[in-house]
C-alpha cells in the first residue's frame, strides 16, 4: 500500500466531516494557530527537538535530523503529515506531549502542504498557550435522585460527543448488568442465589441492587484495593499494614474523602496508635517524596518532575516545588530504637532550602517558607454545589461529637479495654492513670501545623484539581478509560476530554460531601456505565476513537484480586465441598529438624534477601495461590497503653544495660544447627480458599495476585499492568485453584444435581460461573462432554469456563 | 521483533511496524539490530550477589595492608592477576575471565545501590526503569521454546516499562520441576489435550464476537504457554539427567545446581540467566561467612565457565558476578565490614571478552578507584555492547514518555573486548 493512499484512508475513517475545509486554508487564520499551540513550543530558536525549528519558514524547510518536515505539495513524502497521522500510542506520533491533534487540524494542514506550503513573508512564529479545554453548558440545578444526576451525566457527554464520530454501542441487557456492577462495586462475580433475587426484582432492580452492593460488606474490601494502589500501600513497610487497614475502615464507615485525605497528610504519631501515619512514614517523610506524591495522588499534577528542573513539559518551576515541599519541612520520622517503633512528629527545623543544593553553597542556602502554588477557582456569586456542600457539613458536623486531643487519647485508651461491660483490667487502669500524666500527643508525636494547613489547603472544595483527580480515576476504574490519561497528570498539556462531563461529576461529588458511595451511585446507574462492547467488524481506529468518548465498553480483565475472589465464588471454595477424610492423599515436605547441636551463627542465616526476596514456598502447591488474610480489626486496636507502660517501666540506664547485653551476645551468639529431612504425611486434601481482598500487599513475586497484575506500589504513577502474559495462563491452567473450582465436591449443590439431570447441572453451571443460561448449542456439547463421566466431565467443562475469556473479562 | 512475549503492544507494535514499512519512516529502529563494531555475543549469565559483597575479599584482595582480613590472595592462571583465596578452581579460569576493580558506586542504601545496578538508573518517581535482563530479552528475539528471560532462586529488576512481557521466568528452586507447567495432579495429558480443545472453542466464539485486542492477547498468551508445555526442551529445568558426578562437580547447593542449570538453559537458547544469591550483608563475621560463600560459588561458577568454553558457547555466553556495592575496608568490632560503594569490583567472562584483563585499580586500601574509575551505568552500557545491543536504543514507555534503554553518558568499557 502507498503511503498516500493510507494517509487518506486513515482521513476516510476519521474526518468525513471536516472534507469541505481541504480546499485551500489560509496561513494566518488556519495553519498559524495549529503551529503556535501545538508545536513551536518544542521546536524552536531554545528548544530544538529532534534538529528541528518550525517558527521561521526557512528554519522549516530546512527539516529536522532525519528527514524534511514539509515537502511542499507532497503531504505524504513530509515528515510532519506522516507523524501527525500516527495515533496517540505510535512511537514517533506528534505532538509526544499534550493534546493530539483533532481530525480538522490534521486535514488542514495537509491541505496546506498540498497546496504548496504557502508562507507569507516576514511571518515569525512563537509559542502560544493550548487553546482552552472545550466545555459544553452544565446546567444549573440540583438532581433529585442519583438516577437523576446520571442522567444530566448522560446528556452532557451526549453535547460533548457530537462532532466525536463515536459509535455508540446497544445497552447491555440486565443480566450483564448484574454482572459487571458486582465486579466492579464488590469485587466478585454474583452467584445463583443473588441473581435469582435479581431477576425477582421489578423494574427498578437495578437501582436495587446497586444500593445493595454499595452497602454489602465487600464494597470495603473492593476500593481498598483502589485506594490502596492509589496511595501506594505496602505492608511490608513500617504502618503499611495499619494503613490499609485504616482505608478499610474509613471506607467502610463511610468517611469523606476529604476527611480521610486531610488525616493522611497531617498524621503524626506512631503507626499502632495513628493508623493515618502510613502515608507519611510510606515515603520516609522525605519532604522532597512527599510533596511530589501528595501533588501527584490527590491532585493530579505531576509537580515532583519540578524537583530536580523547572518543568520541561509544564509551567511549574523548581521554586514552586520548593515553596510546596517546605510544607513538609520540618516532619521527621523518628525511630525509636528501644521499643522498636518508629513514629512521625514535627521537628523546628526547616528542612526545606534555597537554592537547591546542587546550585549554591551550604551557606548560601536559605530554609524556604511555604506556599500552596495552586490557585482556587473565583466566582462571583457562590455555585450551588458549593452552597449544597457546605449545608451537608454543617449538618454532619452539627451531628458529630467535637473531637480535641484529650478527648482522642480519651477514646484511644477506651479502645485498648473495649468492652465496657466487664471488669477494668488493674494494670490497665494504671497505665490508663500515667498515661494522662504524659501527653502522648503533646510531647512525643508533635502535631504538624504545616501539614494540617495543607490538608486543608488541598481538601478545600474551592481548589479544582483534588475532587477531579479522584473522580477521574474512580471513572476509569468503573468505565475502562480516564478524562486524562495517565490518570493523575492534569497538566495543561496534556489531553483532557470530556471535560464537562468530568466538571459534573465533580461538583456533584463535591455536594454530596465528598461520598465516594454517591459517586459510584451515579456512575452505576448511568446509561454510559451500560454500554456493551463493539463487534468484530468495526475497524480498530474507530473502536478506539468510541471506546475514548466512552460511548462503548473496552474489554476490561478483571483485577487480580477480583479474578481470585471470582474463581472462589464460582467454585464453593470458601467452604469444604468434600466431607472429611475423601481425599486423603500422602504429602511429603521438606522441614528443618534441630539437631541439638550448637554452632556459631553464620552472616548468610540474617542477611536481609532484598532483591532476591523469594516467594513463600510450601510444598503442597498452594503457596503462590493463598491468601492469608489480615485482620484489620485487631491492626487497628490501639497499643498506646502498653508502649507508654514500656516508657514507665524502664529507665535509661536499664535500656542501656539491655542493649550492651544484647550488643555482647549478638557478638558470640551461637545458633542452633538444623539439618532438612523429608518427611511424609498422610493429610485430608480439602483445601479452602478465602478472599484475597485482604491479603498484606502486595503480595511476594510470583503469587497469583502479583501475576494478574497487582502492581509494586513503589514508584509514584505506576498503574496497574493490565495485559496479558504467559505466566497468567499457566497459572490458571495449571494452577491449583481453577483445578479445585472445577473439581466436583459431593457437598456442592451441583452434585446433586449431576445425580438427577445433566442438563439441568449444565445450566446451574452456566449461572454459576457466566451468570448467563448456555445456548442450546453450548447445552448439546456440554452434554457431549459430560456424557463418559458426568461427575469428570463437569469437572472439565467448569475448568474450561473459568478459563476462557468470558470469565475473565468484565463483560 | 523483540523477544518479549508481545501480547500487550501487538497493536501498537503491528502499527508501527505498519506505518514504517509503507510510510518508510525513519522514525525508529524497530527491528533489533546488531550495532556493526560492537560485540557478537548471544547470552548473558548474571550472577547477582545481593547485600552488597566484599571486594576485598574477592577479586580484589590487598595483602599486607591492615584491610587485607584472613583471606591470602592466590595465583592465578593469568601472571601478575591474583583473586581470594576463597576462589581456588576459579583462580584456574582466569584467563578467560577479567577483573574491573574500580567501579565507582554513589549508593550505600541497598534498595537504591540495587536499582541502580540492576537497572543503570537511578531510582526516580514515575519511572520504572527495566532490569538489565528485561532489556536484554527486549532487544533479541527468543531462540528455541524456552521463556527468554529465566532468573533463578530469586527475582531481578522488574521489566518496568517494558511491560509484564519482559519479565523473568521465575525458578524457585533450581531442579525442581516447576507444577504449572504440568496439567494438575490427577488430569491426565489426553484429558488436559481434551479440556484444552474445548477451551479453545469457547474462547473463539468470543472473540469471533467482539475480536478485542485484548482477548486476541490472552489467546496468544494461552497459546504460547500450551506450546511452552509441550516443549521438549523443557527437559532443560531438570537436573536429573546429568551424571552425579556433575553435579557434585559444580556444587551439590542451591547456588551449584543454579548455575548447572543456566548451563543447560543457555544449551537451550536461553537469553538471559540471572542467578540470585543473597547474604553479603556482612556487618559481622564477614571471614566465615565469605569462606562459605566460597565453599559454594567457587566450583559452581568455575565449572560453568569451564563447561562452556568445552563446547564452544564461552565465545556467546557473557558471565558476571555483580553486587549492588562492595564492603568498607575498615572491619568493623564484630569482625564485619559495612556498607562501601565508592570502590568495589565485578568480574565478567566470555562473551568476546578478551580473559586475563584487569580494568582500572583501587587505592591502596581499595578505598577509593586509583586509576581508570568505571561509573555503573558504564557496566550497563558494557553489556549491551558485548551483545550488539544499539546503545542509543530509545523505548517509549506505555504513558508515551520517550526513554533511553541506556543512559546517554554511559560508555562501554571498550578495552575488555578482543
Amino acid at each position: 500500500m502507498h503511503a498516500k493512499t493510507f494517509i487518506l484512508q486513515t482521513l476516510a475513517v476519521v474526518a468525513p466531516a471536516f472534507t469541505v475545509f481541504a480546499a485551500s486554508p489560509d496561513f494566518v487564520d488556519d495553519i498559524q494557530p495549529i503551529l503556535e499551540r501545538n508545536c513551536v513550543r518544542c521546536h524552536n530558536a531554545e528548544k530544538t527537538k529532534g534538529g528541528l525549528r518550525m517558527d521561521t519558514y526557512k528554519w522549516i524547510m530546512q527539516g529536522g535530523d532525519t528527514a524534511d518536515a514539509i515537502v511542499p505539495g507532497n503531504p505524504a513524502a513530509s515528515e510532519l503529515l506522516v507523524r501527525i497521522h500516527l495515533r496517540p500510542i505510535d512511537e514517533g506520533v506528534m505532538p509526544d506531549e499534550g493534546r493530539a491533534l483533532d481530525p480538522k487540524e490534521i486535514v488542514l494542514l495537509n491541505a496546506w502542504v498540498k497546496a504548496g506550503a504557502p508562507w507569507p513573508e516576514g511571518i515569525a512564529l512563537t509559542e502560544q498557550k493550548p487553546e482552552p479545554v472545550k466545555r459544553v453548558s452544565i446546567p444549573d440545578r440540583t438532581p433529585e435522585s442519583a438516577t437523576d444526576a446520571a442522567a444530566i451525566l448522560d446528556d452532557i457527554l451526549r453535547r460533548e460527543n457530537e462532532e466525536s464520530g463515536a459509535i455508540k454501542t446497544r445497552t447491555i441487557d440486565d443480566l450483564v448488568f448484574l454482572r459487571r456492577a458486582t465486579i466492579d462495586l464488590i469485587g466478585r462475580i454474583p452467584t445463583v442465589s443473588e441473581i435469582r433475587e435479581f431477576e425477582a426484582w421489578g423494574n427498578d432492580r437495578r437501582v436495587k441492587l446497586v444500593d445493595k452492593l454499595l452497602v454489602h460488606p465487600r464494597f470495603a474490601d473492593r476500593w481498598t484495593i483502589f485506594m490502596a494502589d492509589m496511595l501506594r500501600v505496602r505492608s511490608n513497610i513500617e504502618g503499611g499494614n495499619q494503613l490499609l487497614a485504616f482505608i478499610n475502615k474509613s471506607i467502610a464507615e463511610a468517611k469523606p474523602y476529604d476527611i480521610m485525605v486531610r488525616e493522611l497528610i497531617a498524621a503524626s504519631g506512631r503507626a499502632n496508635s495513628n493508623p493515618a501515619v502510613g502515608f507519611i512514614l510510606g515515603d520516609d517523610a522525605n519532604p522532597m517524596e512527599l510533596a511530589a506524591a501528595t501533588a501527584q495522588v490527590f491532585l493530579g499534577v505531576r509537580i515532583g518532575c519540578a524537583m530536580c528542573h523547572d518543568h520541561p513539559f509544564d509551567d511549574w518551576e523548581q521554586r514552586d516545588f520548593y515553596d510546596f515541599a517546605a510544607f513538609f519541612g520540618k516532619t521527621q520520622k523518628v525511630g525509636n530504637q528501644r521499643m522498636g517503633t518508629v513514629y512521625t512528629t514535627e521537628g523546628s527545623k526547616m528542612n526545606v532550602l534555597w537554592p537547591p543544593e546542587d546550585k549554591a553553597k551550604p551557606e548560601e542556602r536559605e530554609p524556604v517558607s511555604p506556599r500552596f502554588p495552586f490557585k482556587n477557582i473565583k466566582y462571583d456569586s457562590k455555585p450551588s454545589y458549593l452552597i449544597r456542600f457546605e449545608k451537608l457539613r454543617a449538618q454532619q458536623e452539627q451531628k458529630s461529637t467535637e473531637g480535641n486531643d484529650a478527648h482522642a487519647l480519651d477514646s484511644l485508651l477506651e479502645a485498648v479495654n473495649p468492652t465496657a461491660g466487664k471488669k477494668a483490667d488493674p494494670v490497665l487502669r494504671e497505665a490508663e492513670k500515667e498515661s494522662r500524666l504524659l501527653n502522648v500527643h503533646g510531647d512525643i508525636y508533635r502535631t504538624s501545623e504545616l501539614r494540617e494547613k495543607l490538608a486543608g489547603l488541598i481538601t478545600n472544595p474551592r481548589n479544582d484539581f483534588f475532587a477531579r483527580a479522584y473522580v477521574n480515576r474512580v471513572w476509569a476504574e468503573m468505565i475502562g478509560h480516564g478524562f486524562v490519561e495517565p490518570l493523575d497528570n492534569f497538566s495543561p498539556y496534556a489531553d483532557l476530554h470530556h471535560a464537562s462531563t468530568l466538571d459534573f461529576l465533580s461538583r456533584e461529588f463535591i455536594a454530596s460531601g465528598y461520598d465516594l458511595r454517591s459517586l459510584i451511585r451515579i456512575i452505576a446507574l448511568s446509561d454510559t456505565y451500560r454500554r456493551a462492547p463493539l463487534t468484530a467488524e468495526i475497524p480498530l481506529t474507530v473502536r478506539e476513537n468510541s471506546e475514548r468518548n466512552f460511548t462503548a465498553a473496552p474489554q476490561r480483565r478483571m483485577l487480580g484480586e477480583v479474578l481470585y475472589d471470582s474463581i472462589v465464588t464460582a467454585g464453593h471454595l470458601k467452604n469444604f465441598k468434600w466431607p472429611a477424610g475423601a481425599n486423603m492423599k500422602e504429602v511429603s515436605s521438606e522441614i528443618r529438624v534441630p539437631t541439638g547441636e550448637y554452632i556459631m551463627a553464620e552472616a548468610e542465616a540474617s542477611a536481609p534477601e532484598m532483591a532476591t526476596e523469594k516467594p513463600m514456598l510450601r510444598n503442597d502447591g498452594y503457596d503462590l495461590e493463598s491468601s492469608l488474610k489480615l485482620d484489620f480489626n485487631s491492626i487497628l486496636t490501639p497499643h498506646e497503653a502498653s508502649e507508654l507502660e514500656t516508657m514507665r517501666k524502664e529507665s535509661d540506664k536499664q535500656i542501656k544495660a539491655r542493649e550492651m547485653a544484647e550488643t555482647q551476645n549478638k557478638e558470640k551468639q551461637k545458633v542452633m544447627k538444623y539439618t532438612i529431612k523429608t518427611v511424609t504425611n498422610t493429610v485430608d486434601d480439602n483445601p479452602r480458599f478465602d478472599s484475597a481482598m485482604r491479603m498484606a500487599s502486595p503480595a511476594p513475586p510470583a503469587h497469583f495476585l502479583r501475576v494478574f497484575g497487582q502492581p509494586e506500589r513503589a514508584g509514584l504513577g505506576e498503574f496497574r499492568d493490565p495485559s496479558s502474559s504467559l505466566r497468567q495462563q499457566l497459572m490458571m491452567l495449571n494452577g491449583r485453584i481453577t483445578h479445585e473450582a472445577s473439581r466436583v465436591g459431593s457437598l456442592e449443590p451441583i452434585h446433586r444435581l449431576l445425580e438427577k439431570d445433566k442438563t439441568e447441572a449444565i445450566v446451574h453451571a452456566y449461572w454459576e460461573i457466566l451468570t448467563r443460561l448456555p445456548t442450546e448449542e453450548e447445552k448439546t456439547f456440554a452434554l457431549s462432554i459430560l456424557s463418559k463421566d458426568p461427575h469428570e466431565g463437569m469437572a472439565d467443562l467448569r475448568w474450561s469456563l473459568l478459563n476462557c475469556n468470558e470469565f475473565r473479562f468484565i463483560p | 521483533m523483540n523477544a518479549c512475549n508481545d501480547y500487550q503492544f501487538t497493536r501498537r507494535r503491528m502499527l508501527k511496524l505498519f506505518s514504517a514499512s509503507i510510510l518508510g519512516m525513519p522514525i525508529s529502529r524497530l527491528m533489533a539490530e546488531r550495532i556493526p563494531g560492537q560485540g557478537h555475543a548471544e547470552h548473558v549469565v548474571l550472577f547477582w550477589n545481593s547485600g552488597g559483597m566484599s571486594h576485598l575479599d574477592t577479586w580484589d584482595p590487598k595483602p599486607g595492608r591492615k584491610v587485607q582480613g584472613e583471606f591470602n590472595p592466590i595465583k592465578t592462571s593469568v601472571p601478575g592477576m591474583e583473586i581470594s583465596e576463597i576462589f581456588p578452581q576459579l583462580a584456574k579460569q582466569m584467563h578467560h575471565a577479567s577483573l574491573i576493580r574500580s567501579i565507582a558506586g554513589t549508593n550505600g542504601d541497598h534498595g537504591r545501590a540495587q536499582y541502580e545496578l540492576q537497572t543503570g538508573f537511578s531510582q526516580s518517581p514515575n519511572i520504572l526503569h527495566p532490569g538489565i535482563g528485561s532489556m536484554v530479552v527486549h532487544e533479541r528475539e527468543p531462540l528455541g521454546d524456552l521463556p527468554s528471560f529465566v532468573s533463578i532462586s530469586g527475582q531481578p529488576s522488574r521489566a518496568g516499562y517494558l511491560g509484564q512481557q519482559c519479565e523473568a521466568y521465575y525458578v524457585g528452586r533450581p531442579g525442581e520441576k516447576d507444577p504449572y507447567l504440568a496439567f494438575p495432579e490427577g488430569i491426565s495429558h489426553a484429558r488436559g489435550m481434551q479440556r484444552l480443545q474445548v477451551l479453545e472453542r469457547m474462547n473463539a466464539q468470543i472473540s469471533g464476537r467482539l475480536g478485542a485486542t485484548e482477548l486476541k492477547a490472552s489467546e496468544t498468551a494461552l497459546k504460547d504457554a500450551v506450546a511452552l508445555m509441550e516443549s521438549p526442551a523443557l527437559k532443560a529445568f531438570e537436573l536429573n539427567e546429568e551424571k552425579p558426578q556433575t553435579i557434585a562437580r559444580y556444587g551439590d547447593t542451591e547456588f551449584g545446581r543454579g548455575a548447572l542449570l543456566a548451563r543447560r538453559l543457555i544449551e537451550k537458547g536461553v537469553r538471559f540467566i540471572q542467578v540470585n544469591r543473597g547474604g553479603f550483608d556482612n556487618h559481622g563475621n564477614i571471614f566465615n561467612a565469605m569462606r562459605a560463600h566460597g565453599n559454594a560459588m567457587d566450583p559452581g561458577i568455575a565449572s560453568l565457565i569451564s563447561d562452556l568454553k568445552a563446547n564452544g558457547l564461552l565465545e556467546k555466553t557473557l558471565v558476571i558476578v555483580l553486587s549492588e556495592f562492595g564492603r568498607t575496608p575498615r572491619i568493623n568490632d564484630g569482625g564485619g565490614r559495612d556498607h562501601w560503594a565508592r570502590c568495589f569490583s565485578c568480574m565478567m567472562a566470555g562473551g568476546g571478552t578478551k580473559g586475563g584483563t584487569i580494568i582500572g585499580a583501587s587505592d591502596e586500601d581499595g578505598m577509593e578507584p586509583a586509576e581508570r574509575p568505571v561509573k555503573v551505568h558504564d557496566l550497563h552500557a558494557t553489556i549491551c555492547y558485548a551483545l550488539g545491543i544499539d546503545l542509543n536504543k530509545e523505548v517509549v514507555t506505555p504513558q508515551g514518555r520517550p526513554m533511553r534503554l541506556v543512559q546517554k553518558e554511559a560508555t562501554p568499557i571498550r578495552e575488555l573486548f578482543a
